[in-house]
């Protein structure tokens, strides 16, 4: 394992460097002048955000769901609705929209004299070729769909120049909320008519946005300024006309310490992604911390059920007792992170508190063990006709903590007789070992979205499902949850469905909460005010401004 | 010059052709051996939510559900009329994003070779002026120092300092004048000191020479010594070890971008080997195939110029160069590299 001592020894050292970073940083001096142009104080400004990835690729459906494109997508697009962090939603680029009773036809209203930055009209008829787009991609030219837009779509007319009717094949509650997903944002039909490869250039990009590109380098930055004749702001944000600040430059800086290191020097205002360990210390020195947390599942195991021993629900019960979640939190995180209160996120509309359904209790949990047969030897290791129960983690090497909580985890359920080993991949190498294996008992797992009715089509293998469980169409209890979710045409019903499925689903230990999920973490500094997330847990800066 | 010299220069071209299309196939073998695909291994990101259909689809896309020999065929053959093709990742022409990265990378490392070449001399020129109890032991000791220290620690220390304290460059602006010559520095330092470890030994081996116990018996001061007659013969190893820190180079790179937020060939070796972009991965190799053969070729070319008495032998390439190095330089020098300096007649 001398590969693991190495990199822990440069985690070290990179540790120390950082708190020199640190050290050094407070002597520093932020040197921010926001030139005050006009009459409003908080006209002008740049601001540096540095980045520790600019993702993939910048072809719309491809990047806009990425945890760093969607940064940049957020300032330079708009949406047709606006959706909170609490999952309200509000006219945007819509400014109002009527459903029928089922659900199934749905007719926005648009704002007049909303346009592209190619001059392009944002019409009734640039709407429908944007839900073309999300719903069916471009296969020809190698473009996929969004992921999670309603399955259900048919298709979208233009009636007149500002009405749209979109039609779906079955209800489609959630169909409105998810036009403030971050896939949804509306692009110019001309940057849509583009081939992959010109799509794939930022420059050729032009949305609606409070914000457009001034330039881009590939993989090293994108320099955004502020749009003049903007005027079409998301009400919710107490604002419509043009942003405050002049410029955002979106710099990619992969090594933390030095994002630290320019942000305690004033050479950033804002830094993404740094470890949840060093956020206390930048607090303390009066640093801004942004940890928004997106609507969507909390953080936590799907279990395999085609997976031993968690073919046996007792099995499945006891792990999910046998999670002391606290003790993760006090070790992993900081005291701004939360214990999760069921298998979606506590901010959701629909959630309601489960947390007593799967408290930590490591005596029900060995009780549940010895129940379902597996008999604690004299080594301290579980065993039942021979079989010793065992089970391999494999950390989300798409977040950063996996790795320590997992390490917890291990600890855990050890103590109760299991024999864990923890298994870690890059994401190449866990994308083909992990989640394309039908094996793999556990299987980390959050994902965002904006409205609850996503999760049906998620848990079973019905409507091309993903099928979390493994259980197929087999779980007649699951199915028919799934369905009056996926059917629901009253938003009541719906959420006593929700609530329903949270109990089955954490009562037959089919997913395991771990923590709420923050996967966006901003640390800005305390000059640039007036910032908010929404939904999706990404900073807008186009309400935000620099104070003298 | 030698009249045979254009027929060994094209054999030594060809060889160079031929070492960059091998290196360019091994690359395509070698990743392709890897597993997983690059492009399904992003799109499953779990926050993206595609299908596996819809996968499957851009899969089809790229070509990458054909069988891996019709990909190489394809892929070379693009290449060999000098297509790179487009970048998995990004779907930008891969030849762009090259001709990006590239002009910063130059710019690094050039400045680094001169801080290598300049400090390793001057260390070198310390420890043959400055008298043994005033420390020149402590000089000698400079290049395993250097070696010691990772160029990441050396990265670090240097933008804190300069760039966050002093504020004399910014993170944001990384190929402005100051902050390319720090990380030039901070990148150079480790490379000087096989340089000045290899020059130290050449400038050691010359002082004990009879000419220069004559030089110095009659009168010869110490700095007109050193230049007139010990350097340049001790110089002549440093050639080669120079065109060898080439590599050395591209490689530290990859770190001290990182640490320094440039945008060069080292960030787009890491993204492109994070994703497994295969067209990208492969310009890159050829491209460091190829640097490599040109710097050892023009090393060669440098040889005789240093020291009349090197002759380049046509027949065939592998004897010219055992010849060459024959001809002269000090017999012995330290490290591992010495096979490859020197070998004593």
């Amino acid at each position: 394992m001398t590969h693991r001592r190495t990199r822990r020894a440069l985690a070290a050292a990179l540790g120390i460097a950082a708190s020199i970073a640190l050290v050094a940083g407070c002597a520093g001096q932020a040197d921010e002048a926001s030139s005050a142009s006009g009459e409003d104080s908080r006209e002008g400004g740049d601001i540096v955000f540095l980045i520790n990835s600019l993702g993939t690729s910048w072809v719309p459906n491809e990047s806009s769901v990425s945890s760093y494109e969607g940064n940049i997508w957020g300032q330079i697009t708009d949406k047709l609705v606006y959706v909170d962090e609490e999952g309200a939603v509000s006219p945007w680029v819509a400014e109002s929209w009527e459903q029928n009773d089922d659900a199934t036809e749905f007719t926005l209203h648009l704002k007049e004299g909303v346009t592209f930055s190619d001059g392009t009209a944002l019409d009734a008829e640039a709407v429908v070729a944007n839900l073309d787009y999300w719903a069916f991609g471009d296969e020809e030219k190698g473009i996929i769909p969004i992921g999670l837009f309603p399955k259900t779509y048919v298709g979208a007319e233009a009636v007149d120049d500002t009405t749209v009717k979109v039609s779906f094949d079955a209800s489609t509650l959630g169909f409105i909320p998810t036009l403030g997903y971050h896939g949804s944002i509306l692009v110019s039909p001309e940057t849509l008519a583009l081939s992959k490869e010109e799509q794939a250039d930022l420059s050729n990009f032009s949305g609606s946005g409070p914000f457009v590109v001034e330039s881009w380098a590939d993989g090293d930055n994108v320099v955004l300024s502020k749009r003049d004749d903007y005027a079409w702001g998301p009400e919710a944000l107490g604002r419509t006309d043009a942003a405050y600040l002049d410029s955002i430059t979106y710099k990619l800086v992969s090594e933390a310490s030095t994002r630290i290191g320019a942000l305690t020097s004033g050479q950033a205002q804002v830094i993404y992604n740094i470890q949840p360990s060093e956020l206390d210390g930048l607090a303390d020195q009066g640093y801004t911390i942004g940890i928004p947390r997106y609507l969507g599942f909390t953080n936590g195991y799907r279990v395999n059920v085609n997976a031993e021993p968690f073919d046996d629900a007792l099995v499945r019960q006891s792990f999910q007792h046998a999670i002391d979640r606290q003790e993760i939190l006090d070790t992993v995180y900081t005291e701004d992170w939360q214990a999760a209160e069921g298998i979606v996120q506590s901010n959701v509309p629909e959630a309601s508190d489960h947390s007593d359904e799967f408290a930590y209790d490591a005596e029900q949990a060995a009780e549940l063990l010895d129940e379902a047969g597996w008999e604690l030897g004299p080594d301290g290791v579980r065993t039942k006709d021979g079989e010793t129960l065992s089970v391999t983690l494999y950390p989300n090497p798409y977040l950063t903590t996996s790795s320590a909580i997992d390490e917890l985890v291990s600890q855990q359920l050890a103590a109760l007789g299991w024999d864990v080993s923890v298994q870690e991949y890059d994401v190449s190498t866990y994308a083909e070992k992990v989640s394309n294996d039908e094996n793999t008992p556990l299987y980390e797992t959050t994902r965002s979205f904006i409205d609850v009715g996503t999760v049906a089509s998620i848990l079973t293998s019905a409507n091309n499902g993903e099928d979390w469980f493994g259980l197929g169409e087999s779980d007649e209890t699951l199915n028919d949850l799934r369905d009056r979710i996926a059917q629901a045409t009253d938003t009541d019903l719906r959420a006593e469905a929700v609530d329903e499925l949270q109990t089955y689903v954490l009562e037959q230990g089919l997913f395991i909460p771990v923590t709420q999920i923050v996967q966006r973490i901003y640390v800005q500094s305390p000059d640039l005010q007036g910032v908010t997330y929404n939904g999706v847990a990404y900073a807008n800066y186009y309400t935000a401004y620099l104070e003298d | 010059m030698n009249p045979t010299y254009p027929i060994y220069a094209l054999r030594r071209l060809a060889q160079a052709v031929v070492v960059v299309l091998l290196a360019y196939v091994f690359t395509f073998v070698v990743i392709s051996v890897l597993p997983g695909d690059p492009v399904s291994s992003t799109l499953r990101n779990p926050e993206n939510g595609f299908t596996e259909e819809q996968i499957a689809q851009i899969v089809a896309y790229y070509g990458l559900d054909r069988p891996v020999y019709v990909q190489l065929w394809e892929s070379l053959s693009r290449f060999v009329v000098g297509d790179f093709g487009i970048s998995l990742r990004s779907s930008l022409p891969v030849s762009g994003t090259i001709a990006d990265a590239l002009p910063s990378t130059l710019a690094l490392a050039g400045t680094a070779l001169v801080v290598a070449i300049v400090l390793a001399f001057a260390v070198a020129y310390g420890t043959q002026r400055v008298p043994v109890r005033y420390g020149q032991g402590l000089l000698r000791s400079f290049p395993a120092l250097f070696l010691s220290v990772p160029n990441f620690v050396i990265g670090l220390l240097l933008l804190n300092v300069f760039a966050f304290q002093l504020g004399l460059f910014s993170v944001i602006d990384p190929n402005s004048g100051w902050a390319t010559f720090f990380a030039a520095v901070a990148l150079g330092i480790p490379v000087s000191a096989q340089i000045a470890e290899v020059l130290i030994t050449g400038l050691d081996h010359e002082a004990e020479q009879e000419y220069a116990s004559v030089a110095r018996s009659r009168g010869l001061g110490r700095t007109r010594l050193f230049f007139a007659h010990l350097l340049k013969p001790s110089s002549l190893p440093v050639v080669t070890v120079v065109a060898l820190t080439v590599g050395e180079l591209l490689g530290g790179a990859l770190i001290t971008e990182a640490v320094f937020g440039r945008a060069g060939v080292g960030s787009v070796v890491q993204s492109a080997v994070a994703s497994q972009d295969l067209p990208v991965l492969q310009a890159v190799v050829s491209l460091a195939a190829a640097v490599f053969v040109v710097v050892n070729l023009i090393a060669d070319l440098v040889y005789p110029l240093l020291d009349p008495r090197v002759s380049i032998v046509p027949s065939s390439p592998h004897v010219a160069r055992r010849r060459r190095r024959t001809a002269d330089g000090p017999p012995q020098a330290s490290g591992p590299l010495a096979k490859e300096q020197v070998s004593a007649s």
